[in-house]
C-alpha cells in the first residue's frame, strides 16, 4: 500500500505540471495581459540587473578605455573624414526638411515624427538566446504601454512587449516573432520584415516583378499602426530570386545595431493614436 | 521551509547573473543556461517536491525576463525536471561523462520544443537558423555542466547546515 507521503508528492507532481499547462495555454489565449506576478518579477529583476550591469560595464568600459586604444590614431584621423563628409550631408538634409516641413504646413498634413519619447537604459539582454528580448528601466511610471515603439542609435529597435512600473521588455525586431509593415524608400515597394534572429530580418511578400537591390533603404509603412510611418529599419543585405514562386527572397541588415543596444528612445505612441 | 522562502530571490539572482554577466564574458557568443543545468541538478539530486518546485520558480522567472513565448520556460524546465527524475531513479552510476551527456541532450531537448512550438504555434521553421545556437549551448552546457555541479553541491551543503541550525526549523 502506498504511503500517504508519496500520495503527497505524485499530487504535487500533478498539480504543478497542471499549473505550467495552465499558464502555457493561458497566454496564448490573452497574451496582451500580464499578470500580477509577471510584473513582480519584472520590478524585482531591473535593480539586480541594474546593479550587476553597472559593476561589469565600468570594468568593461575602463578595459576598452585603456588597454584597447591601439590603432586608435588611424581610426580617429578616418571618423573625423567622415565628419567633413557627414556636415556636408547634413546642410543638405537640412535644407531638405525645411523644404519638407513647408510643403507639409501647405498640404495640411499631420508630422509622422513629432511625438513625445522616453529615454531608458537597457539593463537585460541575452544576446545569445534564442529569443531575442531586452529589459529596459522604464515602465507604466513614465507612460510606457504595450505595442510602443522602440529606436536604437541607428533606427527601429524594436517594441515594447510587457511593462510593469519601473520595467518594460523590448521585443526586439530580429527576435522570429517580430513582424513590422515595411516599405522600400526608393520604390515603395511594401512588404512585411520578419526577424530572423541574429541574421537580421527577412522582407517577405515582395513580388518577383518588383525591383530590389542590395543597399536599399527599408523604412516602416506605418500602415499596421505600431510604428509611425518613416522610420528607418535597415538597408537590403541579400536578395534572391529564386527559379519558381511568387516572392524574392529579401534579406535586411537593421540600421540598430542590436547587439550593442545600450540606451533606447521609446516612441509614446500606440495603436490608439494611428492617424 | 527556508529552501521555500529562498527560492524566488536564489532564482532571480542566478537568472541575472545568467542574463547580465555571462552574456558579457560569452561576447554574446553562445549563452550558458546555467538554470536548465541547475533544473537538471534538481532531478538528480533533490526530492521530487523541491526538484519541481525550483524548476518551476526559474521557469516563470525565465520566462518573464526574457521569453517570447509565454509559459516555455515553466513547461519545459518542468518537463526537464521531470525527465532527470526519471533518469535518476533508474540510473545510479551518474559520472562526469553521463552528466555532460546527459545536460547536452537536455539543451538540445529545450531547443527542439521551441522548434515545435514554433512550427506548431506560428508556422515558422526555424530549425536551420537555430541549429548552430543549440549545438553551441548544448556542447558550453555539457562542458561546464560537472563544475556547476560541485558547485550546487557546495550550495545545497550550505543551505542543509543552515536549515539544521535554524532553532526553530522554519
Amino acid at each position: 500500500m502506498a504511503s500517504p507521503r508519496k500520495y503527497y508528492t505524485v499530487t504535487a507532481v500533478v498539480v504543478f505540471v497542471v499549473v505550467s499547462l495552465i499558464i502555457f495555454s493561458l497566454n496564448f489565449k490573452s497574451p496582451e495581459k500580464i499578470s500580477f506576478f509577471r510584473r513582480v518579477v519584472l520590478e524585482a529583476v531591473v535593480p539586480l540587473e541594474c546593479a550587476v550591469d553597472s559593476v561589469f560595464s565600468s570594468v568593461v568600459g575602463a578595459w576598452e578605455r585603456y588597454v584597447l586604444l591601439v590603432g586608435l590614431e588611424s581610426k580617429n584621423r578616418e571618423l573625423e573624414a567622415e565628419i567633413v563628409s557627414l556636415a556636408r550631408d547634413v546642410s543638405d538634409y537640412r535644407e531638405i526638411s525645411l523644404d519638407c516641413a513647408r510643403l507639409r504646413k501647405l498640404m495640411n498634413m499631420k508630422n509622422d515624427f513629432n511625438f513625445p519619447t522616453v529615454a531608458a537604459r537597457v539593463v537585460g539582454r541575452n544576446k545569445s538566446s534564442v529569443f531575442k528580448t531586452v529589459l529596459i528601466n522604464k515602465g507604466t511610471a513614465d507612460g510606457i504601454k504595450a505595442g510602443f515603439p522602440v529606436m536604437g542609435t541607428g533606427g527601429v529597435a524594436g517594441r515594447i512587449m510587457e511593462t510593469s512600473r519601473n520595467a518594460s521588455k523590448v521585443l526586439l525586431l530580429v527576435d522570429y516573432n517580430s513582424n513590422i509593415d515595411v516599405f522600400i524608400q526608393r520604390n515603395r515597394c511594401q512588404g512585411v520584415l520578419r526577424g530572423c534572429g541574429s541574421s537580421g530580418g527577412e522582407l517577405r511578400y515582395v513580388q518577383r516583378s518588383e525591383e530590389v537591390k542590395p543597399g536599399d533603404v527599408v523604412v516602416s509603412s506605418g500602415l499596421a499602426g505600431v510604428f509611425p510611418r518613416g522610420l528607418l529599419i535597415g538597408t537590403v543585405a541579400v536578395v534572391e530570386k529564386g527559379e519558381a514562386g511568387l516572392f524574392q527572397r529579401i534579406m535586411v541588415h537593421p540600421a540598430t545595431d542590436i547587439a550593442r543596444l545600450e540606451e533606447v528612445l521609446v516612441i509614446l505612441r500606440g495603436k490608439e493614436d494611428n492617424g | 521551509m527556508i529552501y521555500y522562502l529562498l527560492l524566488p530571490v536564489f532564482s532571480l539572482l542566478l537568472l541575472t547573473i545568467q542574463v547580465t554577466v555571462l552574456d558579457i564574458l560569452s561576447f554574446g557568443k553562445t549563452g550558458l543556461e546555467i538554470s536548465l543545468i541547475l533544473v537538471v541538478y534538481a532531478g538528480f539530486y533533490l526530492s521530487t517536491i523541491r526538484g519541481i518546485a525550483l524548476s518551476f520558480v526559474l521557469g516563470f522567472s525565465l520566462d518573464c525576463i526574457t521569453g517570447v513565448v509565454p509559459g516555455f520556460f515553466v513547461l519545459s524546465y518542468v518537463l526537464i525536471f521531470l525527465i532527470s527524475k526519471g533518469v535518476s531513479l533508474r540510473v545510479y552510476a551518474r559520472g562526469m561523462v553521463f552528466t555532460m551527456g546527459f545536460i547536452f541532450v537536455c539543451v538540445l531537448f529545450e531547443k527542439s520544443l521551441i522548434i515545435l512550438i514554433y512550427r506548431g504555434l506560428y508556422g515558422i521553421n526555424v530549425f536551420y537558423d537555430i541549429l548552430n545556437i543549440a549545438l553551441l549551448q548544448a556542447v558550453a552546457a555539457g562542458v561546464f555542466a560537472p563544475a556547476f555541479f560541485g558547485l550546487f553541491h557546495r550550495l545545497e551543503g550550505l543551505l542543509n547546515v543552515w536549515e539544521a541550525r535554524s532553532p526553530d526549523r522554519l
